[in-house]
């Protein structure tokens, strides 16, 4: 069977599904409890950071270990523009505005760093921001945290965080079937040979590396507003980081639907488990990772493309 | 900008040297697992954590001498050290390195939270060596230069055993080229075997070492691979000897840093040294081979 | 077009302790076949690397159409009109034969996959288009690599090997298609150990031997060199 006959096939009952699915979420907080809501909502926050990270380290390699920086800084710009008084729609965008300009300021000199060195110099990101947020005391409320005035947006914000998630998903989706999406790849391939054949591979990873922190700034800024209340240990916790990691890694790098199936599966997970063993599931959450380098390197969508003869782009 | 006195000054370089030390030995570990196998140890940090709570549980039991328990801790992290290497380890040394910087990540994860689980997050301290030397108008904190004699003769004793020993050799002729090596009949899974134990073995003297200075917790070593990776930087990958010289310059800039900058802030100076070498002398200030 | 196509003056590039290239000069006229030969370690990759700007050279220029192209960065040197394959293929394993080569040019998406096309049948590849590279065969993935080379036309082309591994059918291929690039008009300059490929193909052959050019001219001539027995045989 061609490839465009098997995306024929694919799409027959796949995207009906999807349709189907996206109507229930649109009218599930219409009979849901407010528990129900914030767990559904919370799903949507972590599928927009997983799809987020896939497109930096799933597409072109670049194993991103301290993205959580773009959630945090979005949530304290959210959060700091929230308490001076503007909405909250609109402070999310301005966090995920400076989560671009942090990636910028950060990206420009590190993603000229090789692959493995430019994941060691994430690796110390995460420390150096939460210092950074203790330390500007007087913008952030320092290491006592940042509290703002109570609002029971929930519902609303159920709706913005899916939205970002449907939006990084659509974009993924752009990406991976595009020429752009292409040359990303073919840095994580083999970068010398892209360059020589005359991919600016530096510039292409700055633009997946931007397009990479845009959501988590907002989702950051939207979760913000939601828990109302931030400190540096709640929005730069080296957890978030793994899971989202993790959740890529087993659904599949460099797919449209492995972080969403990575995210679904372990989101549920984390509900179950964390909020009673947080130890013993990180434990987890480091053998999962052990797993799949050793054993599913393409995470579970891998697994079924290889055994169902999937097209690459799902 | 306080004003720095000459005394200041000799005090801050001194106490640069001291730390120095201690990161040249436990950044040689991770040199060493680099230039043998081409691996990332993201794990390296929690090896260090499990030699200080090897250090503290003696201690605290049966109120052992923690410098005596290098002879303890040293072996015991140096078999976990073979045995992950031999799980884990050896499947990703030919992989591109991503792959074992996510697998050492994932194992330093693992490792961390089995420990929190083991010991909880609760601070542990070992209190032994309290006080300062005084040397004319300088003061020296009795642990660092302990430590500091201990982590150059340790470091020193590694050196000779690099040099001088048969082993030795065939792991430098490893590091230099492993088909060459194997040609030359060395056993290459068995000194893989042998220098990640080593390496986890020296770890785990930096966290005896510092036990005695400083706060026991799960997530302490962190702070140790980040540091190691930087040494690491500075001297050149595979460069053995770079190391020593720049766990030195390493120890010198943080305490230089400290005398003009809060504390909070050094964790930030190593990062940006780390990046700015990364970017300006990518195969180290002295030299080494790039990825 | 007046003067070489390219240029290298003295070039000079060391690693550590170990001096690849020692000040090596050479000078290539355009539409000719020229090769690069000599013993293992002799440098020869290493100055592809340096003309390229893989890697960065230590002293020496090099100059390409009369402009300087040491320094650049290997993506504006394939720009400027170099193009080049890899002694151990890089294709990229994961995209399709088709992709390998889309890749590579950027504008009208239409007529890239038409030039992509055309490339495809001229190696009689074009069933394999929607294969992953992976998954092609070695001999396979080696003419997708030199047609991918082929995208944006390039007027200098260096192949690095490219009888590596190639039986002699693939071999014969290649080289009937290097003859018709030259004929029209492009410049090839290849690396090869294969004396015969180098004497049946080429038109002027430099020797490197230790980082240093040993010996320049016909193959002819070449092969009853003294020196360049010496340093094959010899010693």
């Amino acid at each position: 069977m061609t490839l465009a006959a098997e995306l024929r096939r694919w799409a027959r009952w796949f995207l009906p599904g999807v349709a189907v699915l996206l109507v229930i979420l649109a009218v599930f907080p219409i009979w849901a409890t407010g528990y129900g809501v914030r767990v559904m909502l919370q799903l949507f926050m972590w599928i927009a950071l997983a799809q987020s990270w896939n497109l930096i380290s799933g597409l072109t390699g670049y194993v991103s270990f301290g993205h959580v920086a773009f959630f945090g800084i979005g949530a304290y710009t959210t959060g700091i523009l929230v308490t001076k008084g503007m909405a909250w729609p609109l402070a999310a965008l301005a966090g995920g505005a400076m989560a671009v300009v942090l990636a910028f300021v950060i990206g420009w000199p590190c993603l000229r760093l090789k692959g493995p060195y430019f994941a060691i110099a994430m690796l110390g990101l995460n420390e150096v921001l939460r210092v950074a947020a203790s330390y500007f005391e007087g913008l952030t409320g320092g290491g006592l945290g940042l509290s703002l005035p109570t609002l029971d947006a929930s519902v609303r914000i159920y709706y913005a965080m899916g939205l970002v998630a449907i939006a990084v998903t659509g974009l993924t989706h752009a990406i991976v079937t595009s020429r752009f999406g292409l040359r990303l790849m073919t840095i994580r391939e083999d970068e010398v040979a892209a360059e020589a054949m005359g991919i600016d591979t530096f510039r292409y990873k700055v633009y997946a590396f931007l397009l990479s922190a845009a959501a988590p700034g907002i989702v950051g800024g939207l979760a913000a507003r939601d828990m109302g209340y931030i400190e540096p240990i709640s929005v730069f916790p080296l957890i978030t980081t793994i899971t989202m990691i993790v959740m890529v890694l087993f659904g599949g790098k460099g797919t449209i639907w492995g972080p969403v199936l990575g995210a679904v599966i372990l989101f549920t997970f984390q509900e179950l488990v964390w909020a009673h063993f947080p130890h013993a599931h990180q434990v987890l959450l480091g053998a999962i990772i052990i797993t799949v380098v050793l054993a599913m390197p393409r995470g579970i969508l891998g697994v079924l493309q290889q055994k169902y003869n999937l097209p690459r782009t799902v | 900008m306080p004003h720095v006195t000459p005394i200041m000054l000799g005090q801050v370089i001194v106490s640069g040297l001291l730390a120095g030390a201690l990161y040249a030995m436990v950044a040689l570990g991770l040199g060493l697992i680099f230039g043998v196998m081409r691996v990332l140890n993201v794990a390296h940090g929690p090896l260090l954590m499990l030699g200080a709570y090897v250090t503290y549980w003696l201690f605290s039991t049966v109120g052992l001498n923690p410098y005596l328990s290098l002879l303890v801790s040293m072996p015991l992290v140096f078999l976990i050290g073979v045995a992950l290497q031999h799980v884990f380890v050896r499947r990703v040394v030919d992989a591109p390195e991503l792959s074992s910087l996510l697998l050492t990540f994932g194992i330093s994860i693992a490792l961390v939270n089995l420990a929190q689980l083991a010991f909880t997050s609760d601070l542990r301290s070992v209190e032994f060596l309290t006080g300062s030397f005084l040397v004319g108008p300088f003061a020296f904190s009795k642990s660092r230069v302990i430590a500091c004699l201990f982590a150059a003769g340790i470091t020193a004793l590694a050196f000779l055993f690099l040099q001088k020993t048969r082993l030795g050799k065939a792991i430098r002729a490893v590091s230099q080229s492993r088909e060459v090596a194997q040609v030359c009949g060395i056993n290459v899974q068995r000194i893989h075997l042998f220098a990640f134990g080593l390496a986890s073995a020296l770890a785990a003297a930096g966290g005896t070492l510092v036990a005695v200075m400083v706060a026991i917790q799960p997530e302490m070593g962190a702070v140790y691979t980040f540091k190691s990776f930087l040494v690491i930087v500075l001297g050149g990958a595979g460069n053995y000897p770079g190391a020593l010289l720049g766990g030195l310059l390493l120890g010198l800039v943080e305490q230089l840093a400290s005398l003009f900058l809060t504390t909070q802030v050094n964790e930030a100076v190593a990062y940006v040294l780390l990046v700015l070498v990364l970017l300006l002398r990518p195969t180290g200030l002295l030299g080494g081979r790039s990825t | 077009m007046p003067g070489p196509i390219l240029q290298v003056r003295n070039l000079m590039k060391s690693f550590g302790g170990v001096t690849a290239v020692n000040g090596v000069s050479l000078s290539l006229e355009a539409g000719k076949i020229y090769g690069l030969f000599g013993p293992n370690g002799s440098g020869k990759t290493t100055l592809f690397n340096c003309i390229t700007g893989i890697e960065r050279r230590d002293q020496g220029a090099i100059g390409f159409k009369g402009r300087r192209i040491d320094g650049l960065k290997p993506h504006q040197v394939f720009h400027r009109g170099i193009g080049r394959t890899f002694q151990v293929i890089r294709v990229f394993p994961e995209l399709t034969a088709l992709e390998n080569l889309l890749v590579v040019t950027g504008g009208d998406y239409a007529r890239s996959r038409e030039r992509a096309e055309e490339l495809l049948r001229f190696v009689k590849l074009e069933g394999l288009a929607d294969e992953y590279a992976g998954n092609l065969s070695y001999g396979q993935q080696k003419l997708v690599e030199f047609i991918r080379v082929l995208m944006t036309d390039p007027e200098l082309i260096l192949l690095d090997e490219p009888a590596a591994g190639v039986n002699r059918t693939l071999l014969n291929e290649l080289l009937d298609a290097v003859r018709a690039l030259r004929d029209r008009g492009k410049t090839v300059f290849l690396v090869e150990h294969d004396m015969k490929v180098v004497m049946g193909l080429c038109e002027t052959v430099f020797v490197l031997d230790h980082g240093e050019k040993l010996a320049e001219g016909p193959p002819g001539s070449i092969q009853s060199d003294e020196r360049v027995i010496e340093a094959y045989f010899g010693r």
